[in-house]
């Protein structure tokens, strides 16, 4: 039983502030996913490249990446580097250790997709008398990226998401950092712990909605 | 009938309403244990021993208080952030947990008067050439989060208008930053940075002098209106100090003169 009496209005004083702390949020989740993006499109080539080297690394990465917490990952981009004298404020820390793990994320989503496209209609496109890489580009990989989309997307909840594991390496900008320090000072912890899942529910269910609505113009036939 | 019937009712009165007036005090006499939140990240006031077992100031306080109570103690972990979730939810009776009393967090709950009183000490890396409380004004400072010392930091920090403050969870963290140079100090309660700095094991810094916060009176906590258990507290403590308990446990873990617990010219 909850020994406790309410007092919202205390916490929704405070509300201005944590919509601040929101937008960082947003902020950090966007950029790390356009970085993963970026990254997991470049990791998939590598798996692609048939050379041993880089598809090593590629694997290694995605492997990492998958099957350890963000929370390990996230520390080690601040006290882990730290340690050898290379210092991440923060935030870049936090976007570093999320990007990191969208990377792996996206790279295994985007395999998943390729592994969706049947491989005669690459071999179609160069029976056509288009370069590999023009039956990549051209047939391939627009299939690739639509079929990934909306796993896409669910990477994009979880990046909102894993931002407040921040307040582990002195984060105190984003919403999660905010409703700690709020909580420190005064002690309510459950009027701003519910305020904070409610705004942190709200993103994630606006940024499907964006991605829906997104896909039903680009995808349309 | 009539009869029974009232006596039945005036009965039923009676256990329901007896019932209603077990507070938390007859709560933990009855139930055989006395459940203390305590933060075992915070030498030399809570941490582990070599086997794992909690030590410190404030669990050997736990302790006494459950021994006065006759019931036995259980120590519960709760880092900083934890301890009023701990409390509210009904996982602790009472917090041993050096809680600064302020008047913020008494809106929520319950303070005995102050067992213990902190000063502020400045800790910087040796690199960072900071020899003073002032020479932190822009640099990346940091504390650990929740504490009295990192809400007074914050505000100085946004007060000078320059420089970056950095809230750590645990105090471990904001040491292992301090000596990895990606704090140039921090401020902390001067047994901890003592503590810490003794233990070698965050190599690199060094305690440089005393931060000009006010004393930082920590008192027990409880449910607000638990009145019945935090006029024992109250009392409790005060006998801690009569009997030369708490000058005893002071000199255990901390060493050196034994702070006042009491604010000249003013009654609480």
């Amino acid at each position: 039983m909850l020994n406790y009496t309410f007092h919202w209005n205390q916490a929704f004083k405070a509300l201005p502030q944590m919509l601040d702390g929101a937008l960082v949020t947003l902020q950090i989740a966007l950029l790390s996913m356009v970085i993963g993006l970026a990254l997991a499109l470049t990791l998939t080539a590598f798996r692609l490249s048939g050379n041993r080297i880089l598809s090593g690394f590629a694997t290694t990465w995605v492997e990492i990446a998958r099957n350890t917490p963000a929370l390990f990952q996230i520390y080690m981009a601040h006290f882990g580097l730290g340690n050898f004298g290379i210092h991440l404020s923060p935030y870049t820390a936090l976007l570093v250790g999320i990007a990191f793990n969208n990377a792996g994320y996206l790279a295994e989503n985007f395999r998943g997709a390729l592994k969706a496209i049947p491989d005669t209609q690459a071999r179609a496109g160069r029976s056509l008398g288009m370069t590999p890489v023009q039956a990549f580009r051209l047939i391939v990989l627009p299939q690739m990226l639509r079929i990934a989309f909306l796993p896409v997307t669910n990477q994009m909840v979880w990046a909102i998401l894993m931002t407040s594991l921040g307040v582990t390496v002195g984060m105190n900008t984003d919403l999660a950092g905010i409703t700690q320090e709020l909580n420190a000072r005064s002690f309510r912890t459950f009027e701003f712990f519910a305020l904070a899942a409610v705004i942190y529910y709200i993103i994630a269910k606006l940024v499907t909605l964006a991605a829906r609505l997104l896909a039903a113009r680009m995808f349309r036939y | 009938m009539k009869f029974s019937v009232l006596a039945f009712s005036l009965l039923a009165t009676t256990v329901l309403t007896s019932q209603a007036h077990a507070d938390k005090l007859d709560d933990i006499i009855s139930s055989g244990t006395l459940r203390c939140a305590v933060v075992l990240d915070f030498p030399p006031m809570g941490s582990r021993d070599e086997s794992n077992n909690p030590i410190g100031f404030d669990v050997d306080y736990c302790n006494d208080l459950a021994k006065a109570l006759g019931v036995t103690a259980e120590i519960v972990e709760t880092p900083f952030p934890e301890r009023i979730p701990a409390l509210m939810s009904g996982r602790v009776d009472v917090g041993v947990a050096s809680t600064s009393d302020t008047l913020e967090r008494a809106k929520t709950v319950g303070m005995t008067v102050p067992y213990f009183a902190f000063e502020m000490a400045v800790t910087a890396n040796e690199k960072s050439g900071i020899k003073s409380f002032e020479d932190m004004k822009g640099k990346v400072v940091g504390a650990t989060a929740g504490t009295y010392e990192a809400i007074a930091l914050e505000k100085q920090v946004k007060a000078w208008g320059v420089g970056e403050f950095r809230p750590y969870q645990t105090q471990a963290d904001v040491f292992l930053a301090l000596s990895q140079g990606q704090l140039d100090a921090t401020v902390s309660t001067s047994t901890v940075a003592q503590a810490n700095v003794k233990t070698g094991k965050f190599p690199g810094i060094a305690v440089v002098g005393k931060a000009p916060f006010d004393i930082d009176y920590v008192a027990l906590f409880t449910n607000r209106e638990e009145y019945g258990l935090i006029n024992y507290l109250n009392l409790f403590i005060n006998q801690q100090v009569r009997t030369g308990r708490y000058a005893e446990l002071y000199g255990k873990w901390v060493g050196g003169e034994v702070p006042s617990l009491s604010v000249n010219g003013v009654y609480r």
